[in-house]
């Protein structure tokens, strides 16, 4: 096997496990801090999509289109918590169920807003050769954005005051607010930063992932496997859990087929919760 | 009892019943295309019911329910494709082959989730990961078996219809007959899952939804009961899956997927969480919601209504239909818990204890030492258990202290077998129980009342002495006359159809204790057991601690120093994981160094 | 300073204390006693916000307080629950941190006043809250309390599964901080003994009511009465 060709599998593994990180974090945040499986974050994700393609279609230029998406999906993530979670907190398995039901309502919607397909708005040909064959820069790329998605959220959590006052708002929430914090409020924001992660996602990723109303179903089960593996610290467990899982899957449909890709991930997402029951960061000391 | 309490108390049977003779009267009556919807209603309300035993019974959230259904009705149906033209009865080969497989990969699934312990989430989470493998890897999986031809992703065509007669003459079935077989069927399971869920099993299994390690400390093997009930609940839903492929004649892998394995879950919420009743309201109400909306109510936004009923349902009918049935309902029976609060005062009564923890010992033996050597525990850089070498013996109450963090807790926790040692050993009796399973330690003999009460608070006060009782007698006579005697000594007896969870916390910590003595271990652990006590009743544990001595080894932990002195028993420091000194607490107050680390100089107080 | 008016509360349907009125005045420790199941904590989480009220109001100067436990806080009330209740995957500089910053006060210079107030945290400041033992999160408990400026603190059970050397301490600390600082306190308790060291006068509870005022030293002198009520 030529070392190019090793090369070039690697890195675009790599860019395939940075895309499901992007995909994971806003979900790892919602789930992390409040311990709520969000089942509609895919649908967020095809919301922050839909925003920016429509933006782009109305001539805002792409990169303005991001910062939309985010402000979209951020406002609707803030409403849905006001009228639904927030009444179902400590509830996991019926936040569950709801957050489902939202989710295949957004579908819906979806699908009566902008028909079951649409253009997409075609990625930057700009591409590097490595050896005898060339890659996209674009996926390249998403290395880049999801290192700083990472190092914001990670930052924002462990080194503001609001990151303390969410954490705290959700591990003791009747002690949150004794201790004069709006716990409401917080977790409102908390939620609402997590579909605009979402949100974020969806448009960064658009050049490699067409808006359909169905792409967040594609997304969220291995976004969602992947915070689950992760365990109770969420964030640095969801990365490592994306680069294994998702590279990994990446590594095998690329010598296999894409189904021996998917059963990959499949299988040693059972293997690892086998292995370990409470997730792979059970036992680290850390915060996030 | 009036009759409305009686008629109550008989719901669980005698709706259905009545619900079953209206199904099979109608299946005369009505139009055949209502019919053949109607069947498969019965078919997703099975599949309901094969959720609610896991979740609503066993606590378990499986979203692998519709993975058991789809592969019996695959094999079911290879069962059906080649033996059916054999024998002309396609019920027969069919249905048995379904549940059969059903329960087994439930239980191999469920051996994996319980064994290795795992939290809820991942054990959802992993169940859900199996029928999503069944569906990515279904799409391309061809293979011919006999007669049967299984397409991948164009599906298995060709399945025979239900064949009730038998020789070659045998016809299938219209669709009021398929009906009116659907709901026999239906009917024959939701009995027999009836019957076990109010047998002991069924007992066992509430439990362990309540407190999973309360029950494992009354000895029952909780893992094997958790595999156990899984595999009754796959082989209904492998059952629902044979009758499923005979219905509809056709299967593909669609069966595995996400929007499927999410259906069940919604029917038994809708009908109500645990009534095992309320499957198949819910599989009726949705089946009969969605077939008005695409019979023209609403034309293509079936899937954007459902979505939002699902939302409606969780936010405002939390216990589904029956549930608020049931709590509308019992608005007008008397209530249950009126007598929580006026309960009377805990009077150990010794006579009455000498004589149960004499016949517990004429039972299952004398009182056994318990002992840790060299034991040796540590997470990380900490090491809360550290070469701790104890011997504890019958005679008189053994105390542990030492100050907060010196490894008490751990320590006992070794003991019981939640956490295991890295080095040492752990003895009860003559045998090693090291690296033994909390239940078998129990069995040995071991009885435990951690710092939290532990009861199981949906079960009546007498239940819950009773439950503890039969752990050990295994008969039901003699469980009811234990329990009837300590329900006395606690002072509950006009309490005992109160719910556990309705009594105030110091009532429970009786309760648990209560069921401590239900057990009659031969070696007792009690964990800080006066916290949140006043000092009469303080007095009366100090007796009952002192009476379960002189038959019992029993070790307590504890920082009530005023209950300990009262003990008059061996008392050990624990500091740093160490032993620290030992004595009576008196020599213990005199000791300069104890003062210091633990005890205090009494400056403020 | 403190008072509660017809304070009615209780879970669900279920009411546990009913028509409870008490007073705290400036500067004074008063403590709460009776036995278990009388309703103390729940009085306390009344006085704190946690459950809404049924009946009655809580007032801080002389003015009605508003429902929300934040407000309250920010208006000087502490509240130490029972069970401690730090955070737990917080560390322990973040739960004192998180607590001044809440209320509006300098984070930093609160934990490094915690750690002045009590010296055996400084040792475990980087380590997550959820790791200490039981005692150790009571007085992380107290100095959070303590890190949103309280003028009034309210402690639900303090003493409970904590060690008799850090009792004495806690009781050292909580007579200090009431001279020095004029923080009102109102202790509900088991431990006859801790109350009787700190508290100037105490309220017994029965039966979801208030069934007599009395002074610290007709309670320790009236054994008769430490029987009847306390079951002492």
């Amino acid at each position: 096997m030529e070392a190019d060709f090793l090369a070039t599998v690697l890195l675009s593994s790599l860019s395939s496990a940075s895309i499901l990180l992007i995909a994971t974090i806003g979900l790892a945040v919602v789930f992390g801090l409040m311990g709520v499986i969000n089942l509609a974050h895919g649908e967020f994700l095809m919301i922050g999509a839909y925003t920016a393609l429509t933006a782009t279609q109305a001539g805002v230029p792409y990169l303005l289109s991001i910062p939309i998406a985010v402000a979209v999906t951020m406002a609707i993530g803030a409403l849905v918590e006001v009228l639904i979670i927030s009444r179902l907190y400590g509830r996991i398995f019926d936040t569950m169920l709801a957050t489902w039901g939202i989710s295949i309502a957004f579908y819906q919607l979806a699908v009566l807003t902008f028909g079951t397909v649409s253009p997409g708005i075609g990625m930057p040909q700009i591409s590097v050769q490595i050896g005898d064959y060339s890659l996209a820069l674009y996926p390249l790329l998403m290395n880049v954005v999801a290192l700083l998605m990472l190092g914001f959220v990670y930052l924002l959590m462990t080194r503001s005051v609001y990151g303390m006052k969410a954490r705290a708002s959700i591990q003791v929430p009747e002690m949150a607010r004794a201790i004069g914090i709006s716990s409401s409020r917080v977790n409102t924001l908390t939620f609402a930063l997590g579909c605009g992660l979402a949100g974020f996602a969806g448009a960064v990723l658009l050049p490699i992932v067409p808006a359909t109303p169905s792409m967040g179903f594609a997304f969220v089960i291995k976004a969602f496997l992947t915070v689950v593996v992760a365990g109770p610290v969420t964030l640095t467990g969801s990365a490592l859990a994306a680069i294994g899982l998702g590279g990994g899957a990446s590594v095998t449909a690329s010598f296999l087929t894409s189904v021996a890709g998917d059963a990959f991930f499949f299988i040693v997402t059972a293997l690892l919760l086998w292995r370990f029951p409470l997730g792979i960061s059970a036992r680290w000391r850390r915060k996030l | 009892m009036t009759l409305s309490q009686r008629l109550y108390r008989a719901s669980a049977w005698a709706f259905p019943a009545i619900a079953v003779a209206v199904a099979l009267i109608l299946s005369f009556l009505i139009d055949p295309y209502l019919a053949f919807l109607g069947a498969s209603w019965v078919i997703f309300g099975l599949l309901g019911l094969s959720l609610d035993i896991v979740w609503g019974r066993g606590g378990f959230l499986s979203l692998g329910q519709t993975a058991f259904f789809g592969l019996g009705g695959y094999l079911g149906a290879i069962a059906a494709v080649n033996l059916g033209p054999l024998i002309g009865n396609t019920l027969l080969p069919t249905l048995p082959i379904a549940a059969l497989i059903g329960g087994l990969c439930a239980g191999v699934l469920g051996s994996l989730i319980f064994f290795a312990r795992m939290g809820p989430l991942q054990a959802t989470i992993l169940s859900y990961t199996f029928t999503l493998l069944l569906w990515s890897v279904t799409q391309s999986l061809k293979f011919t078996v006999g007669a049967a031809v299984v397409g991948g992703d164009n599906g298995m065509s060709g399945i025979p219809g239900m064949v009730i007669g038998f020789g070659e003459g045998a016809r299938p079935l219209a669709p009021n007959g398929v009906f009116a077989v659907c709901v026999i069927v239906a009917a024959l399971a939701y009995f027999a899952t009836l019957a076990l869920m109010r047998s002991t099993f069924g007992r066992v299994v509430d439990c362990i939804r309540l407190d999973i390690q309360k029950t494992e400390l009354l000895g029952h093997d909780v893992r094997r009961v958790q595999v156990a009930n899984m595999a009754w609940a796959g082989a209904v839903a492998g059952l629902a899956g044979g009758l499923f492929a005979l219905w509809s004649n056709y299967l593909n892998p669609s069966l595995f997927s996400v929007q499927e394995a999410l259906l069940p879950p919604i029917y038994v919420l809708v009908g109500g969480l645990g009534t095992l009743a309320g499957p198949f309201v819910g599989a009726l109400a949705i089946g009969g919601l969605s077939f008005w909306l695409g019979g023209g109510a609403a034309g293509g936004q079936t899937t954007l209504i459902l979505g939002v009923v699902l939302v409606l349902l969780v936010l405002f009918l939390r216990n589904g239909i029956l549930g608020a049935l049931d709590q509308l309902w019992r608005r007008f029976l008397p209530d249950p818990n009126a007598a929580a609060r006026d309960a009377g005062e805990v009077r150990i009564n010794v006579n009455d204890l000498d004589l149960i923890l004499r016949e517990a010992e004429a039972q299952v033996g004398p009182a056994k030492p318990m002992a840790t050597d060299q034991a040796f525990k540590q997470f990380g850089g900490v090491i809360p258990v550290n070469k701790v070498s104890r011997s504890f013996v019958p005679g008189r109450p053994m105390a542990l202290i030492g100050p907060n963090g010196a490894g008490k807790s751990s320590y006992l926790k070794t003991c019981v077998g939640v956490y295991q040692p890295e080095g040492g050993q752990v003895t009860i009796g003559d045998t090693d129980v090291t690296h033994a399973p909390i239940f078998c330690r129990v069995r040995l003999g071991m009885g435990v009342k951690n710092q939290k009460p532990q009861v199981f608070g949906a079960l009546s006060v007498y239940d819950n002495l009773w439950t503890a009782a039969y752990a050990r007698t295994r008969d039901k006579a003699k469980a009811s006359d234990v329990a009837g005697r300590i329900l006395a000594m606690l002072g509950m007896t006009a309490q005992s159809g109160v719910e556990a969870q309705a009594l105030s916390h110091g009532q429970q910590q009786w309760l648990d204790i209560g069921m401590v003595l239900c057990v009659a271990p031969r070696v007792v652990l009690l964990d800080e057991p006066a916290a949140g006590m006043t000092n009469k009743e303080t007095r009366e544990l100090s007796l009952l601690v002192r009476t379960l001595a002189r038959h019992t080894t029993v070790v307590v932990v504890e920082h009530d120093m005023e209950f300990v002195r009262t003990l008059e028993g061996h008392v050990t420091v624990l500091h740093q994981g160490e032993v620290f000194a030992e004595g009576d607490i008196d020599s213990l107050r005199a000791d300069e160094r104890v003062l210091d680390i633990y005890l205090g100089r009494r400056q403020h107080v | 300073m403190f008072k509660l008016v017809g304070a009615t509360g209780g879970y669900g349907k279920t009411t546990i204390i009913r028509d409870v009125s008490l007073e705290v005045r400036h500067g004074e420790v008063v403590a709460l006693l009776g036995r278990n199941g009388v309703g103390k904590s729940t009085l306390m989480r009344f006085a704190s916000g946690s459950i809404p009220a049924m009946a009655g109001h809580v007032e801080i100067d002389g003015k009605v307080a508003p429902t929300a436990p934040e407000k309250r806080a920010r208006l000087g009330l502490g509240y130490v629950p029972q069970g401690r209740f730090v955070f737990p995957r917080m560390t322990v500089a973040e739960n004192i941190a998180v607590a001044a910053a809440a209320t509006g006060h300098d984070h930093k210079a609160a934990v490094a006043a915690a750690l002045a107030d009590f010296p055996m945290l400084k040792p475990k400041l980087d380590d997550l809250a959820g790791g200490l033992s039981g005692g150790q999160q009571q007085v992380l408990a107290l100095a959070r309390a303590l890190a949103t400026q309280p003028r009034i603190l309210l402690l639900d059970e303090p003493t409970e599964g904590v060690q008799p050397s850090i009792i004495d301490e806690m009781a050292g600390i909580l007579k200090r901080i009431n001279t020095e600082r004029g923080i009102a306190i109102l202790v509900a308790e088991q431990d006859l003994d801790f109350c009787l060291s700190i508290a100037g006068r105490a309220y017994v509870m029965e039966k979801g009511r208030i069934r007599m005022e009395v002074d610290r030293d007709t309670l320790r002198a009236d054994t008769a009465l430490q029987q009847d009520l306390l079951g002492v």
